[in-house]
């Protein structure tokens, strides 16, 4: 959505990733009244401060702006939450934490930005967890990315984000090997079907004896 | 089957079917940005969608009751005919100062809304416009790829590449040797029709439960098991029947 998009082809950008996680549902405290609202996307029910509701990213975004309603961040981006995982991160190497939602990345980066206020006191502890997460996480992703072959590589765990990061380099080395075996894996194919057609052949034979026995 | 399967079931049908059909199109629209080759066109879900987008913008005009646009020959005639373009969504918007605020905030979210579902509509069919511009003749001459085109798509490729193929003939190729004029020429073992590259590297997620869950990769030993919620760097060709499937999701 920011810039618009450019690119109309290849995976996606960091931007539509953005624009991707702005759609997923969010808690808020609405600070006003609001009329039921018949949306595309589905029916936002009336808001009767404070009571919560849950309505979609982008909206809540829209509406923190206004100052209209506060955001009830998601149980997982909390301090203590994230230490533990960066706990978990630091002291296992060989894996990603699965505690983390898929879109973690670009969703705290976006609730930062627009209400440091609801991340319940000291965002700037949040934010220094944060970045200790993702710089874990990224050498590990290097690390992983030493081991690519031409087949294939199992990636866990690994938010959106993460992924749009190091898409570009993992596929074209993917992509590279798999040129540079090409000419093995050809040979090996049309061994393949070469074999193939022998059984085939041999079957034919023996039904030729079966026809001299009768 | 187990309790968590059935309570995603349960939340599935609970989801309201315009949230599921914006769901739906965000992941096509993945998909197609993702995959080598065109995938099959969503006409049902597209045909929804632009019926919810063509009320909307009357219901934008009908909280926003403004005479002059209405004077304008019929605009809601021309909507409701399907002429979206006609109207400039700016428009409304310069309208909105005399209205009273809460009103005017109803007609801002909307609109917004109204501004995001369009551009994921657009960013879906020009992902597709893409590779219909570039493997043009590929898909034209083989019968079940074609099939994936909607026919205003197949009428597009069609006349876009009979522009192609005669400004190319006005330009140059009038002047070449009579066997050298065709654009699918595939003398001399090299083809010159473009087609997309299926080996190529994607990335996928194991969406579902799958039975037959060894996808192996052709021409090599290298085997692997699909367990839902993996994800995977692989080539297309090895996940393919998967994905067309709904099994796997690219992303």
């Amino acid at each position: 959505m920011n810039g618009g998009n450019h690119f109309a082809s290849g995976p996606l950008t960091p931007a539509e990733v953005a624009f991707l996680c702005e759609a997923q549902s969010i808690t808020i405290i609405p600070r006003q009244r609001l009329d039921g609202l018949d949306l595309i996307g589905g029916y936002i029910p009336p808001f009767h401060p404070p009571q919560r509701t849950t309505i979609p990213l982008w909206l809540a975004l829209l509406l923190k702006r206004q100052r209209r309603c506060n955001i009830v961040p998601p149980p997982w981006l909390s301090a203590p939450n994230i230490e533990r995982i960066l706990k978990i991160e630091t002291e296992n190497q060989n894996l990603f934490c699965p505690d983390l939602p898929y879109r973690w990345l670009e969703t705290a980066e976006l609730l930062l930005e627009a209400c440091p206020d609801d991340l319940g006191g000291d965002d700037g502890e949040l934010r220094v967890l944060l970045r200790g997460l993702r710089e874990v996480r990224q050498g590990k992703v290097r690390e992983g990315l030493g081991k690519l072959e031409a087949t294939y590589l199992q990636m866990n765990n690994l938010g959106l984000l993460e992924i749009t990061e190091v898409r570009g380099f993992a596929k074209s080395v993917v992509d590279g090997l798999r040129k540079i075996g090409a000419s093995r894996e050809e040979a090996r194919r049309n061994r393949e079907e070469e074999e193939e057609e022998e059984g085939r052949y041999r079957g034919g034979t023996s039904l030729g004896m079966d026809d001299d026995d009768f | 089957m187990d309790i968590d399967d059935l309570l995603q079931e349960l939340d599935d049908n609970k989801v309201p079917g315009g949230t599921r059909d914006i769901n739906d199109l965000t992941q096509s629209w993945i998909a197609e940005r993702a995959a080598p080759e065109i995938l099959p066109f969503q006409t049902a879900l597209l045909e929804r969608l632009m019926e919810r987008i063509r009320q909307q913008v009357l219901e934008l005009l009908h909280l926003n009751f403004c005479p002059i646009l209405l004077f304008v020959g019929g605009v809601r005639e021309l909507i409701s005919r399907g002429f979206l373009q006609v109207i400039q969504i700016e428009l409304v918007e310069t309208q909105t100062g005399n209205l009273d605020p809460k009103t005017n905030f109803c007609l801002i979210l909307i609109q917004t809304e109204l501004e995001r579902v369009k551009f994921l509509v657009r960013s879906y069919l020009r992902a597709r416009i893409h590779k219909i511009d570039k493997y043009s003749i590929h898909i034209l001459t083989t019968p079940s790829i074609r099939g994936r085109l909607s026919p205003p798509e197949l009428s597009y490729l069609k006349s876009h590449l009979g522009l192609l193929n005669s400004h190319f003939l006005a330009s140059f190729l009038r002047r070449f040797p009579e066997q050298l004029r065709r654009l699918d020429d595939k003398a001399g073992g090299i083809s010159m029709v473009e087609e997309p590259d299926l080996d190529s590297a994607v990335f996928c997620k194991v969406v579902k439960d799958i039975e037959d869950n060894i996808a192996t990769i052709p021409g090599t030993d290298a085997e692997f098991r699909l367990t839902k919620g993996d994800v995977y760097v692989v080539r297309y060709s090895a996940v393919r029947e998967f994905v067309l499937r709904g099994e796997v999701e690219l992303i």
